[in-house]
């Protein structure tokens, strides 16, 4: 029984993300005399119907967005604007309450995850992509195997890991290093990039060999440049994986000056549940930095969240 | 049970270089090899072995065989955990699938603003766990948005009949946008000439959604309901963030995922935890299977 793990199709997904053709199966039928009329009512229909769906799915971001601008007493009003706008909540939250810290904290680990993943998959998946070595058939089983493995199982075991290090006997909880290794790479994203470099012909390789370039140098200077469609997908899954993580992070990095963005959220939460406009400023500090990767990259984006399905 | 790597290029005997080849091989993979073997293979089984001893703060305290597992078959803690999940689950596919189809049916029209709506439908998959559920813990407090526009008063999230279905309602906002894309790939598989037989037939556009496209989705159906109760069974952020850690109120949200980190972290009972945490890899493990089997060849296509 030979099984890998269902992909998405990527080439479908990204045709759709970069606004490509109108996919098949849609239902207006368009041509039949005489249908003309109910065909722009339906239109009609359909486009209220969406814009209500919309705006549904905008509301609680707009409604945040808008109380974390409007100081304290005025949260308890019932107004789509505040009535004195003010960034008193961002100043607070930043300062007062620390997300300054916790973001940068965020953007560090972000930072060095993403880093590492990207290199190491990359590398990894040329391998398993290009280079023949005994037991390579072997290796890549366990590479997909652990796709299986879902993070709760990992929870107690990684926890007692960290705490007492295996050999070394470091204590890593609490500390960015410990986070950080265990994110190093991920099955998910050396896949991605596997498949990618099957897709890419063998004749630029060839040419660079017969040139003299050792592998590595035909892997850096040849199929780096090549790949980077999936290079920026599995930059942009694993930014977005880490930044918004908060099952690792609230178990790792415990003590306040550890803790991420998610991390600090969740805590504010617990601790001054109802100061709602510092809370939703940190709630849109939290967000933003993927929302913006998002609007500049979508293309990436939608095919790398696709492809995060291969997680399960 | 061999992964299928095509084996294409050069002939395979007597390559010149063959040896180096392999040897820059093993490098490359040395480090992505070593973290998956040392933070998933080897932890999978430390679980395993975990589960099986007394393991206290002090480490452990020896070994009591499949004892933790048929504690846990009487910790009526867990039993609860169980219920809550299983609730959870029934409720959150079933929302996610019509939500997520619905979205997907309508960004598939051809229509103007395809991308804005994509983009829109989406927003709520882009969110962090924390502050998606700083901004439901807002909107649904008692003075909250939901419940002006209601004109209820209801404490949603701290009620023990409402919080597990608040916090279902609320996953499947926020994961309605990414089985939305599963739906558009499903749909994009359809071909389109089955559609044009239809039109010519007479056929509206309500019955051709329920005659043609929603049985031709079957498979499509298929994958997103597995994908969902795979994510359904681990939730955990939401649970955690709103009962601040109790599964409260009065153990209504307290999930299985919950009970995992309560029973490691805060009553230090790494074995019993483990042991938990084995028979939820147990129940994900066999869905996995059915989802890799089922859909892991459609790859190719």
């Amino acid at each position: 029984m030979a099984f890998e793990p269902p992909a998405p199709p990527l080439a479908a997904v990204e045709e759709l993300a970069s606004g490509g053709p109108v996919a098949a199966g849609t239902t207006v039928a368009a041509g039949i005399p005489g249908r003309a009329r109910s065909e722009r009512v339906q239109r009609l229909i359909a486009y209220t119907a969406m814009f209500a769906i919309a705006v549904l799915f905008f509301v609680p971001f707009l409604w945040s967005l808008s109380t974390s601008l409007k100081p304290l007493p005025e949260t308890a009003h019932f107004s789509l604007l505040p009535h004195t706008w003010t960034i008193a909540g961002y100043r607070e939250a930043l300062t007062q309450y620390n997300f300054g810290r916790y973001m940068a904290n965020s953007a560090i680990v972000s930072a060095a995850v993403t880093f590492t993943s990207v290199f190491l998959a990359s590398l990894g998946g040329y391998a398993f992509a290009r280079l023949r070595f005994p037991g390579r058939n072997i290796l890549f089983f366990i590479v997909l195997g652990t796709l299986m493995i879902p993070d709760q199982l990992r929870l107690v075991p990684l926890y007692r890991m960290l705490t007492i290090f295996p050999l070394t006997h470091w204590n890593l909880i609490d500390t960015y290093q410990g986070y950080w290794a265990i994110r190093m790479v991920s099955a998910g994203a050396l896949f991605l990039m596997r498949q990618y470099f099957l897709t890419i012909p063998r004749d630029l390789e060839e040419a660079a060999k017969l040139d003299g370039a050792g592998y590595f140098k035909t892997f850096w200077r040849v199929m780096l440049p090549l790949a980077g469609p999936a290079l920026a997908a599995v930059a942009i899954l694993e930014f977005q994986g880490t930044w918004n993580d908060f099952f690792w992070a609230n178990l790792i990095l415990q003590s306040p000056p550890h803790w991420t963005i998610q991390v600090g959220v969740a805590q504010f939460s617990f601790t001054y549940g109802t100061l709602w406009n510092d809370l939703m400023a940190a709630s849109m500090i939290a967000l933003a930095p993927v929302v913006l990767v998002y609007l500049f990259f979508q293309r990436y984006f939608v095919a790398g969240v696709a492809s995060a399905g291969v997680k399960g | 049970m061999a992964v299928a790597v095509r084996k294409r290029g050069f002939p395979r005997r007597n390559r010149p270089g063959a040896g180096r080849e392999a040897l820059v091989g093993y490098g490359f993979v040395l480090v992505p090899m070593a973290v998956f073997l040392l933070f998933f293979i080897y932890p999978m089984l430390y679980a395993l072995y975990i589960s099986r001893f007394d393991w206290g703060i002090l480490g452990p305290a020896g070994n009591v065989g499949w004892k933790n597992y048929s504690h846990l078959w009487h910790d009526t803690l867990f039993r609860r955990s169980i219920k809550n999940t299983l609730e959870y689950t029934l409720w959150v596919v079933p929302a996610q699938m019509a939500l997520g189809l619905l979205l997907a049916v309508v960004v598939n029209q051809r229509i103007r603003f395809r991308t804005f709506f994509r983009g829109a439908f989406y927003f709520p998959a882009l969110a962090s766990s924390a502050a998606i559920t700083a901004i439901a813990l807002y909107l649904l407090n008692v003075n909250g948005l939901f419940n002006k526009v209601l004109g209820l008063h209801k404490t949603w999230f701290f009620d023990t009949k409402t919080a597990l279905p608040a916090i279902t309602g609320l996953n499947a906002w926020t994961t309605a946008g990414t089985m939305m894309l599963f739906y558009l790939a499903a749909l994009q598989a359809i071909p389109t000439d089955v559609y044009e037989a239809a039109a010519i037939d007479g056929a509206g556009p309500w019955r051709t959604f329920w005659k043609i496209t929603f049985p031709l989705l079957k498979p499509g159906h298929f994958f997103v309901a597995v994908v969902s109760i795979i994510g359904a069974m681990k939730v955990f952020d939401q649970n955690y963030i709103i009962s601040r850690g109790s599964g409260g109120p009065a153990y209504a949200t307290y999930v299985v995922v919950l009970y995992i980190y309560n029973t490691a972290i805060k009553d230090i009972q790494l074995g019993l935890a483990a042991a938990a945490g084995v028979v939820l890899f147990v129940v994900i493990f066999l869905f996995t299977i059915i989802q890799w089997a089922f859909f892991g060849r459609q790859e190719a296509a």
